[in-house]
C-alpha cells in the first residue's frame, strides 16, 4: 500500500465533505439540533400529568369529581362512545366508568402503556384516600434529582455522539462509495494502478478524520450549554471516538461493496442503522431488556460505543476502563473492512 | 528491436444474458493496433465496440479469445504493469462534485509512480485557467478534455477515448482532436470509439467497422472510401417528386453505379462527376423533369458504414 495514494484519496474525501453544505449541516447541525430539543424535553423537572377519560353521568359526577383533586390527572368527561375512542387513540391514559350491576368503578387501559399503570395507581390512590382506607398514610418527601451526570441529558448526549459516529461513518462512506461507483468514478479509478487497498484505505482515512471533530463538537455543546460533566480521560474519549468511527466507516464500506444504486444503499443503511436506533442504548438504557432483544443490543457496536462513552463521561473513566470495548470494537472494524476488501467491486 | 503491437485481439468472444436471451456483443473479432497509430473502432449502437474497448482495458474479461495490450496479457500478474502504461477515458465520468480540475488531476497523479505533472496535464488539454474551478462550473467540453487530462497522467503509450465527443459542441471536439493529434505526435497510440465518421476520417490513421461484434471492414478512412468503387455523388432535388424518372433511366448513364431516393431527393452514386453530371442533366432535360436544386458531393465513411451494414449485404452474408 503506497502512502502517498491513501493519503490523496484520504484529502480528497475530506475536502468533498467540507465543501458540501448539506453534508456539512447533517453532520453538525442536525445533531446539535437534537441535543438542544431534546434537552429542553427532557430537563429535569415535575413530572407531566396524565390524561384519563371518566365516561360522564350523575354517579360518576357525584363520586368521581374528586379525581380533578390529583394533581397528577388531567379529567376528561367523555360520552362512553367518546371514551372509547380516546382509548384508542391513545388521547387517554385509561378510562374510568360506573358499572351498576357491580356497584363500583371499572378502569379500562392497555398496560403495555407505562403511562397507563401510572394513571391506574394515580386514581386507586384517590379513590382509596377518598373512602378513608389510607388514614395513617403519611407520603414520602420527594428530591428531583438534577444533579449533573445523572439527569436524562446527561445520559442523552455521550449516545448522540456515538448515533452520530454511526450516521456519519455509515452514510459518509457508504453513500458516496454508490455515488461514485453509479457515477462511473470507480470504474475510472479502477483502470489506474491504485489498488484497492489504497482506494478503501485512503477513503475510510478521510472519513475517520472527520467524525473526531464531528464528536467533540456535540460534546463541548452538551458540556457548555447543559453543564454535562466530563470526568474521565480525554485520551479514552479520543480513543474511543477514532475507534467508533471506524468500526461504523467500516460498516458502510462492507455495506456499500457491492451495492450498485443509491436505492439499495438506502435501504442496507436503513435495516442496519434503525435496529441500532431502536436497542442502541441512545435515549434509554438498554441494560433492562431481556432475551433476544438483548442479545441483539449486546452484539450491536453502537451499544458498546455508548457505554463507554458515558464510562468516559459520566464517570471517572480512563483508557483502561474501556479497553474490553475499544478492543473488541476495533477488530470489529478490522473484520468488516477485511470483508470488504474482498468483496468490493468496482463496478 | 520489435516492438509488440499496442493492441492484438484474437477470436474475442463476449456473450452477455439479456433476460432469457443471450446476445453475443462481441463475435469472433480479431483486431492489430500499431504502435504510433490513431485506431477508430466505428459501429452502430450494440455493435460492441464499448465491450472491446472495455475488455482492452481490462474492465470487462473476454468469454474466449486472446488479448495482448503492449505485448502483455490481462490476469497473467502484469495487471499493475498494463494500467500504469495505458490512459483510458470512458464514456462518461462523474468527477466528485466539489473537487477542482487541479485536485481530480493530483489525486489521479498519485496513483502513477512516474508520469507528467499536473501543469503538463492540464497543458496538453488547454484547462490551466480552469485549474481552481470546481466541476459544476465546467462546461461539457471541459469536463471531457479534464477526463482525457486524467488519462495522460500517467504518460501512457496507449490511450483508449470511448465516444470522447459525443453532445460536444464543434469548437469542442475540435479542441479534443487536437489533444489526440499533440498526443500522436509525440509517439502515442490511441484507439478511438466514435459515432462521427468525420470525427473518424479527420483523426484516424486507420478504422474497423464492427458490425454485430465482428470486424466487417479495415483499412484507412481513404481505403475504405476507395473500396466503394465510386467516390461522388450527384444529388438531385426535384420539384415533383411524382415526376422522377424511374431508377432505370440514371442507371442507364454509363457513370451512374446505385440510385438512392428520398421524396423529391435522387442521389445517383457515380465514378466521375464531370462526366455524369451533363449526363443526369441532359437525360432530366429530354423527360421536362424540373430541377430545384443539384450539388455534388464527395463519399465518406459514413456512405462506407451505410454501404456495409445495408440490408444487402447481410442479406448476402458477405460480412
Amino acid at each position: 500500500m503506497r502512502w502517498r495514494v491513501v493519503k490523496a484519496v484520504a484529502r480528497q474525501c475530506f475536502l468533498e465533505f467540507w465543501r458540501s453544505p448539506q453534508a456539512v449541516f447533517w453532520t453538525y447541525g442536525f445533531p446539535i439540533m437534537m441535543a438542544v430539543v431534546l434537552g429542553f424535553a427532557f430537563q429535569s423537572g415535575q413530572a407531566e400529568p396524565v390524561t384519563i377519560g371518566v365516561v360522564d353521568n350523575k354517579v360518576t359526577r357525584a363520586n368521581l369529581a374528586k379525581l380533578e383533586d390529583e394533581p397528577l390527572l388531567v379529567v376528561d368527561w367523555l360520552s362512553p362512545a367518546d371514551a372509547d375512542r380516546a382509548l384508542g387513540r391513545g388521547r387517554v391514559a385509561l378510562t374510568v366508568r360506573w358499572s351498576a350491576r357491580d356497584d363500583r368503578e371499572v378502569l379500562r387501559s392497555d398496560p403495555s402503556r407505562p403511562e397507563a399503570m401510572l394513571a391506574r395507581l394515580l386514581v386507586e390512590r384517590r379513590l382509596r384516600q377518598a373512602s378513608g382506607g389510607e388514614v395513617a398514610y403519611v407520603p414520602p418527601a420527594h428530591e428531583v434529582e438534577d444533579r449533573p451526570g445523572s439527569r436524562y441529558i446527561d445520559f442523552l448526549i455521550p449516545g448522540l455522539i456515538g448515533l452520530n459516529l454511526l450516521g456519519a461513518g455509515m452514510w459518509g462512506v457508504g453513500f458516496n462509495l454508490v455515488q461514485m461507483r453509479v457515477g462511473n468514478l470507480l470504474r475510472r479509478i479502477f483502470v489506474t494502478p491504485m489498488k484497492r487497498s489504497e482506494f478503501l484505505a485512503g477513503y475510510l482515512l478521510g472519513r475517520s478524520v472527520l467524525v473526531i471533530p464531528e464528536a467533540f463538537v456535540i460534546m463541548a455543546f452538551g458540556v457548555l450549554l447543559w453543564g454535562v460533566p466530563f470526568r474521565g480521560s480525554l485520551l479514552a474519549a479520543l480513543t474511543l471516538i477514532v475507534v467508533g468511527g471506524w468500526v461504523f466507516t467500516a460498516i458502510g464500506c462492507l455495506l456499500a461493496c457491492r451495492a450498485r444504486t443509491t436505492e439499495t444503499i438506502g435501504g442496507l443503511m436503513n435495516a442496519v442503522q434503525l435496529p441500532m436506533w431502536i436497542l442502541g442504548g441512545t435515549f434509554f438504557a438498554n441494560e433492562g431488556l431481556e432475551g433476544p432483544m438483548r442479545w441483539a443490543a449486546e452484539v450491536m457496536p453502537l451499544t458498546h460505543v455508548n457505554r463507554a462513552l458515558r464510562d468516559v463521561m459520566l464517570e471517572p473513566g480512563t483508557l483502561l476502563d474501556v479497553w474490553v470495548p475499544v478492543v473488541a470494537l476495533a477488530v470489529t472494524g478490522v473484520a468488516c473492512f477485511s470483508l470488504a476488501m474482498r468483496l468490493f467491486r468496482w463496478q | 528491436m520489435n516492438q509488440a503491437p499496442a493492441i492484438e485481439l484474437r477470436a474475442l468472444r463476449k456473450t452477455y444474458k439479456k433476460g432469457r436471451e443471450l446476445v453475443h456483443a462481441v463475435n469472433g473479432l480479431d483486431l492489430v493496433v500499431g504502435r504510433g497509430e490513431v485506431f477508430g473502432l466505428l459501429g452502430p449502437n450494440g455493435a460492441g465496440k464499448t465491450t472491446t474497448v472495455e475488455i482492452c482495458e481490462g474492465l470487462t474479461a473476454p468469454d474466449a479469445g486472446e488479448v495482448r495490450i503492449l505485448g502483455k496479457e490481462w490476469g497473467t500478474g502484469a495487471d499493475d504493469d498494463i494500467r500504469a502504461r495505458i490512459g483510458v477515458c470512458l464514456q462518461e465520468t462523474k468527477f466528485q462534485e466539489h473537487a477542482t480540475v487541479e485536485e481530480v488531476l493530483k489525486l489521479f497523479r498519485s496513483c502513477f509512480d512516474d508520469g507528467r505533472t499536473v501543469d503538463d496535464a492540464l497543458a496538453l488539454v488547454s484547462l490551466q485557467e480552469k485549474r481552481s474551478a470546481r466541476q459544476k462550473s465546467l462546461s461539457g467540453g471541459q469536463r471531457q478534455r479534464l477526463a482525457v487530462a486524467t488519462a495522460l497522467l500517467g504518460d501512457p503509450k496507449l490511450l483508449f477515448l470511448d465516444e470522447p465527443t459525443t453532445g460536444l459542441d464543434p469548437q469542442s471536439r475540435r479542441q479534443l482532436w487536437q489533444v489526440v493529434r499533440d498526443y500522436q505526435s509525440q509517439g502515442g497510440t490511441v484507439l478511438l470509439t466514435t459515432h462521427y465518421m468525420d470525427e473518424a476520417h479527420q483523426l484516424c490513421d486507420r478504422v474497423a467497422i464492427v458490425d454485430r461484434g465482428e470486424v466487417i471492414a479495415l483499412g484507412s478512412p481513404a481505403e475504405l472510401i476507395r473500396s466503394l468503387g465510386a467516390q461522388h455523388f450527384v444529388v438531385v432535388d426535384l420539384v415533383d417528386a411524382d415526376a422522377a424518372p424511374d431508377d432505370a433511366s440514371f442507371l442507364s448513364i454509363s457513370d451512374v453505379s446505385a440510385v438512392e431516393r428520398r421524396d423529391a431527393r435522387v442521389e445517383c452514386t457515380v465514378a466521375s462527376v464531370h462526366t455524369a453530371l451533363p449526363a443526369v442533366l441532359e437525360m432530366l432535360e429530354r423527360r421536362g423533369v424540373e430541377i430545384d436544386g443539384l450539388s455534388t458531393r464527395h463519399a465518406t465513411l459514413e456512405d462506407v458504414f451505410v454501404h456495409l451494414t445495408g440490408r444487402h449485404l447481410r442479406e448476402g452474408g458477405a460480412a
